[in-house]
């Protein structure tokens, strides 16, 4: 029995458990826990590489005491610290903001995780997306829900009751809601050229030519918006360090800043995975691989890696910019140029119909 | 709608995953943390000296003017979204008498001009500076 049977088996399995139950939909809800956990674990994993990557091109060495010379457990001498730490609650702050901050940023982590799909199966002329759940719009509820988190560092900042993490949120959200749009507008760029907004048909719609290659213009847009999104460098005056102290998580400290520290990674990984999908063909593998069957979860996951490389070369390489260049890239150069292509976008979308 | 529902319970589970696993980690914390109650150790973080006034300030103006530029935006190009969808499918332009590819796209174009005019005018305007 070759490895392809074996994953066949394993893929009917799955789509018997997710496809023929009556209660699906909750079966596929609880299930969703695991997926959570495997993005959370990515998450950690992009700690990890984050750190011994920038040291190694920062000339340093980075993680290298626990666990051996590459300081492998490093993380997990991390979450002992970070879980012994006392929890602190500043006596002016807003309790209730203070508190929910984190777990909205967490909650909006996850909801993005619900919709992204990591393989399309066809099994006996069915469709199945391998996605906890798959619906018609899901590009535009990952809009949405992302869009959570810009109450979650405004919850943190207002609610800390401390001047750094107010001017931060305040930056953050003059930040967000200028990118939002130039992102929207690529993402309707590229639901122009696949004529729908279902993330597993924008990437069937790649199977001929990924839309990196179809608007080039329309993936540095999205790219750059994303990382605007994320809150990374060159794009991280909400925590830029040598200004606002830690932006608007100055006054969390222990775990309740490790969740809000962890959602944030959440959203990068997730960020990657979005990009993956609907630039770079998802689980459309590359031509010159020919016959060789490699899973379409396994393309997926390694695209994402090396976007997540990308992101971690991006922070070692750029400086951070100011705030006012910040708002001033996303209103006056991103808006345009993002509207310059989805004039284009339409143009090949007519072509293709 | 059946489906809809369907496609939708995940979601509502997972909100319910979001609000569990951080009270039950904090939980955990509040169980193994130390515990010493310093009064300085609640005071808010201000570069070492005491903490002076109220944080929760008023802000600058521009702030508010941004977020009405974006809420403009946004819901300018939420038309789009459904837009998408249709602009080349098949059934829906045999099904709606009227609607043509080349009716849709025009009454895009036209749309699109009026929000790119409005950029045009801000823009002229000076609200898209942030330093006034």
């Amino acid at each position: 029995m070759g490895i392809v049977e074996i994953y066949e088996i394993i893929m009917d399995t799955l789509v018997f458990i997710f496809a023929t139950n009556p209660f699906s939909p909750w079966i596929r809800g609880v299930l969703g826990g695991l997926v959570i956990g495997a993005v959370f674990g990515g998450a950690l994993v992009m700690v990890y590489l984050e750190r011994k990557f920038l040291g190694d091109m920062q000339s340093r060495i980075g993680p290298n005491r626990v666990g051996g010379r590459f300081g492998v457990l490093q993380l997990i001498a991390d979450a002992i610290k970070l879980f012994t730490k006392e929890d602190i609650i500043p006596a002016k702050a807003d309790k209730w903001l203070f508190i929910g901050a984190p777990i909205v940023a967490l909650t909006s982590g996850f909801l993005m995780v619900a919709v992204i799909p990591f393989d399309l199966l066809i099994i006996k002329g069915n469709e199945y997306a391998v996605a906890v759940s798959r619906m018609d719009i899901s590009i535009l509820y990952i809009e949405a829900v992302s869009g959570l988190a810009i109450f979650a560092t405004f919850m943190a900042g207002w609610g800390s009751s401390s001047k750094y993490a107010v001017l931060a949120a305040f930056r953050n959200v003059a930040k967000m809601i200028g990118y939002e749009i130039p992102m929207g507008i690529s993402i309707l760029s590229v639901a122009v050229m696949a004529y729908s907004l279902d993330i597993v048909e924008i990437v069937e719609a790649q199977s001929s030519i990924w839309f990196i290659i179809a608007q080039p213009l329309g993936f540095v847009i999205f790219f750059i918006a994303l990382l605007a999104d994320v809150g990374r460098i060159p794009f991280d005056q909400t925590e830029a360090e040598e200004e606002l102290v830690a932006g608007w998580a100055t006054e969390y400290s222990g775990m309740r800043w490790g969740l809000a520290f962890f959602a944030e990674y959440l959203h990068a990984v997730v960020g990657s995975f979005i990009v993956t999908l609907i630039f770079l063909g998802g689980w459309n593998g590359l031509p010159f691989v020919g016959n060789l069957y490699i899973p379409g979860i396994f393309w997926v996951i390694a695209k994402t890696i090396i976007v997540m490389m990308l992101f971690i070369w991006i922070r070692a390489a750029l400086p951070r910019y100011r705030i006012d260049q910040v708002i001033d890239i996303g209103w006056k150069v991103l808006i345009p140029l993002a509207l310059l292509n989805l004039v284009w976008s339409t143009i090949i979308g007519l072509m293709w119909a | 709608m059946e489906e809809i529902i369907d496609n939708f319970i995940p979601v509502a589970i997972f909100i319910l995953f979001g609000l569990v696993i951080p009270l039950a980690i904090m939980f955990i914390v509040k169980q193994i943390s130390p515990r010493s109650k310093t009064l300085a150790k609640f005071t808010t973080y201000e570069s070492g000296s005491v903490p002076t006034g109220s944080a929760n300030m008023m802000f600058n103006v521009e702030y508010y003017a941004y977020a009405i530029l974006f809420v403009l935006f946004d819901v300018e190009l939420l038309f789009l979204y459904p837009w998408v969808t249709v602009y080349v499918n098949e059934a829906v332009i045999t099904s709606t008498p009227g609607f043509t590819t080349g009716f849709s796209i025009l009454a895009m174009v036209l749309f699109m001009i009026v929000v790119l005019l409005g950029l045009i005018y801000e823009w002229k305007k000076g609200v898209l500076e942030w330093v006034r």
